[in-house]
């Protein structure tokens, strides 16, 4: 039977016709096309990238963007409802989403010129051409700003030099932005895949995350064009508001994956009898099922409200922290509680629980660590860094 | 040569929900809504389905009619979302179930005042009520042809080629238009999901209201139904399983037993 989203609250009510009708395009096409195999490409540590066309043609690739680029110009619940529905079926592909929609098409369209503009966002939100977003190096993660990789003018352009490390989409991407120095100032460039000098390695033995692909970049004397630099980009923060866009999606997408594991449990638990009981019955497993509706629905309620306020343009990057944060960490404590329900099945790959739980140790990780946002919220609340 | 298609559609309550939620209101016997979703009749959308493959081939134009309440409006959106060209609500402020002969006599006032048409195509039945007779009375009321069961539509040599099924196979008819088409459902007609883009462009586009005033038909006579159909019971069949051994000292005696107690049950030979 399909996936059901949770709605203890009745927040349903609180969506317009369209954002419900833009979910359900979503679930439909998950359940038809990635659902069936997503547990295979799992275990063989595939990315399904021949989906990758039709993902663009559904409209959900930088969904949140202008129409004028060629782009579904949803508002930002729609877009959150569809990042909640693709991580529900996999972290994986909602990973692709984020990273091409709100790490690629965002930068470009934020930071890039109306050329770059037009040449790129059409061609990325059809799915014809794919970006991956290149900020952490082998040797900073949670500390981009002293990262290594640098720029340097040369007539007609730049010299890049440099390796950044765990790059979703990497060893897939037409097109890379990559954040380097230039100057001693955080700056964006462009960098086709084919330039001279530029390589990717895949990250193999992944244990989470397993239907996406993960890479090494690597820039050797790499020619970057004068053309290709992102203009308006300017100092870290220009990587971080990206993030601040991708980080809102994960918010929505981790609720997806909790979900998911919900879902599978309260089912699971009505049908499995033990001690001649289903085991949904007894009062272990009922406190189990309530924490884990509770923490969704509080999450889901996070959410709207940092979507609506996102729509209205005055929503605060430091309450995206707190929602990736609490989000992730509800995600994978709901995934960790099902896969008890679940009991033995729920260590296969025929249930989707253990497979969440794995993801979301990555999603953990990236977009800014739980214990950065912590950071993050801290210094905000108390006006006092506690990073360095 | 293009063709100027209507598709009537209806909206109901999902029948996908599960079991243990659906409730009957025995005393006004209607299905209770509870949690449950409305959607668009999945044979409409079959429907649907079929005219919007045929325009691809043909050219022409889709508009999509319902006659519904408030709600409707959410499957009129989401058959623009799929594609179709125009949509119109006629807004039923009257009885929830209006009988099929009402609801034909309305779509065909509605079709009339459209002006000329080449087909229209609807549900073979809704997956509410299941009575499926609304096709067949709009034909009627139309004054033109109707066949049903249709689940393949082709441009013709003088009109449509069909592929309709029957109880033993299918039959290939050859339709002159105007017509009346019912749709079932087949693997060549599963409705498309619509682009989110597409969704978004939908609530922008305009979609026309009529009343049944609007329309010229008698709405206090439409609004009281034509009495020729009432529902006099609504309930939840009961299932029981029983499991009886019968014996008998040898596989004749067994045998014979067995059938006497078939006849005793189904009360039949
Ligand atoms: C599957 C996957 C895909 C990824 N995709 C991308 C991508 O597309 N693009 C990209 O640029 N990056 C990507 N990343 C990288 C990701 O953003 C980094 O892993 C993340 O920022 C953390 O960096 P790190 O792994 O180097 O951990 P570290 O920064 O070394 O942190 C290790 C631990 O120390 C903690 N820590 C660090 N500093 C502090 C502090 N000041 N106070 C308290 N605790 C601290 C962290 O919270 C963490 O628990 C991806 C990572 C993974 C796993």
């Amino acid at each position: 039977m399909s996936f059901t989203s949770v709605d203890f609250l009745e927040i349903d009510a609180l969506l317009s016709e369209e954002e419900l009708l833009s979910r359900k395009s979503v679930r439909d096409f998950v359940e038809a096309e990635i659902n069936p195999l997503i547990a295979e490409c799992y275990e063989e540590g595939k990315f399904p990238d021949h989906l990758i066309p039709q993902l663009g043609e559904l409209g959900v690739l930088g969904a949140n963007l202008p129409e004028e680029y060629g782009c579904a110009g949803l508002n930002n619940v729609a877009y959150g409802l569809i990042m909640q529905e693709l991580e529900a079926c996999d972290s994986g592909i909602r990973s692709f989403a984020s990273v091409q929609g709100a790490l690629c098409m965002y930068p470009i369209y934020a930071f890039g010129n109306e050329e770059q503009r037009r040449k790129y966002l059409k061609e990325m939100a059809a799915g014809r051409l794919i970006g991956c977003f290149g900020l952490t190096e082998p040797n900073f993660g949670s500390n981009p700003a002293d990262m290594l990789t640098k720029a340097d003018r040369v007539t007609g352009g730049f010299i890049l030099n440099g390796a950044k490390a765990w790059i979703t989409n990497g060893s897939i991407a037409d097109v890379a932005i990559v954040w380097a120095k230039l100057d001693g100032e955080i700056r964006g460039f462009l960098v086709d895949k084919d330039t001279r000098g530029f390589s990717t390695r895949l990250t193999k033995h992944k244990l989470s995350l397993r239907a996406s692909i993960t890479s090494e970049l690597l820039f050797e004397d790499c020619l970057i064009p004068e053309e290709n630099l992102l203009e308006k980009s300017n100092g870290l923060k220009s990587p971080l508001m990206c993030l601040t866009q991708a980080r809102y999606g994960i918010a929505w997408g981790a609720l997806g994956a909790a979900m998911s594991c919900y879902d599978t449990a309260l089912r699971y638990s009505q049908q499995r009898v033990q001690f001649g009981r289903p085991i949904g019955g007894f009062q272990l497993t009922q406190e189990k099922l309530v924490k884990m509706v509770t923490g969704i629905s509080k999450a889901q309620l996070l959410c709207l409200h940092l979507g609506r306020k996102k729509d209205t343009g005055n929503l605060k990057p430091v309450q995206v922290s707190m929602a990736k944060m609490n989000n992730v960490a509800m995600a994978l404590e709901v995934a960790r509680t099902s896969r008890s329900i679940l009991g033995a099945n729920g260590i296969t790959g025929e249930y989707p629980i253990m497979r969440h739980m794995a993801n979301l140790e990555s999603v953990y990780t990236y977009e800014g660590t739980h214990e950065i946002h912590t950071l993050i919220i801290g210094q905000s609340i108390t006006g006092q860094s506690a990073f360095g | 040569m293009p063709v100027n298609i209507i598709v009537c559609v209806k909206q109901i309550l999902d029948p996908e929900i599960p079991s243990r939620d659906f409730r009957v209101d025995a005393e006004q016997r209607e299905a209770v809504r509870g949690a449950a979703n409305l959607v668009t009749n999945i044979f409409c959308e079959n429907a649907l389905e079929t005219a919007l493959q045929l325009k691809e081939k043909s050219g022409g134009k889709i508009t999509v009619i319902s006659y519904g309440a408030d709600s409707t409006e959410d499957a009129l959106r989401k058959a623009l979302a799929m594609k179709a060209d125009a949509a119109i609500h006629i807004l039923n402020d009257g009885q929830a179930h209006p009988d099929p002969l009402s609801v034909a006599q309305v779509l065909a006032a509605a079709i009339r005042k459209l002006g000329e048409f080449d087909v229209v195509m609807l549900g073979r039945e809704s997956g509410d009520w299941g009575v499926g007779q609304t096709a067949g009375l709009l034909a009627e009321e139309l004054g033109v042809a109707a066949v049903a069961f249709v689940d393949k539509v082709e441009i013709g040599a003088d009109g449509l080629q069909l592929k309709r099924q029957t109880d033993v196979g299918y039959e290939r008819v050859a339709a002159t238009m105007p017509l009346v088409i019912s749709i079932t459902n087949d693997e060549h007609n599963v409705p498309r999901i619509p682009k989110t883009r597409d969704v978004m462009m939908s609530f922008r586009q305009p979609l026309t209201k009529w009343t049944l005033e609007d329309l010229g038909v008698n709405a206090a006579e439409v609004r009281a139904g034509n009495h020729y159909y009432a529902v006099v019971d609504l309930f939840i069949p009961v299932q029981e399983l029983n499991c009886e051994f019968v014996d008998g000292d040898t596989l004749e005696a067994r045998v014979e037993k067995f059938a006497q107690r078939i006849i005793e049950v189904t009360g039949s030979m």
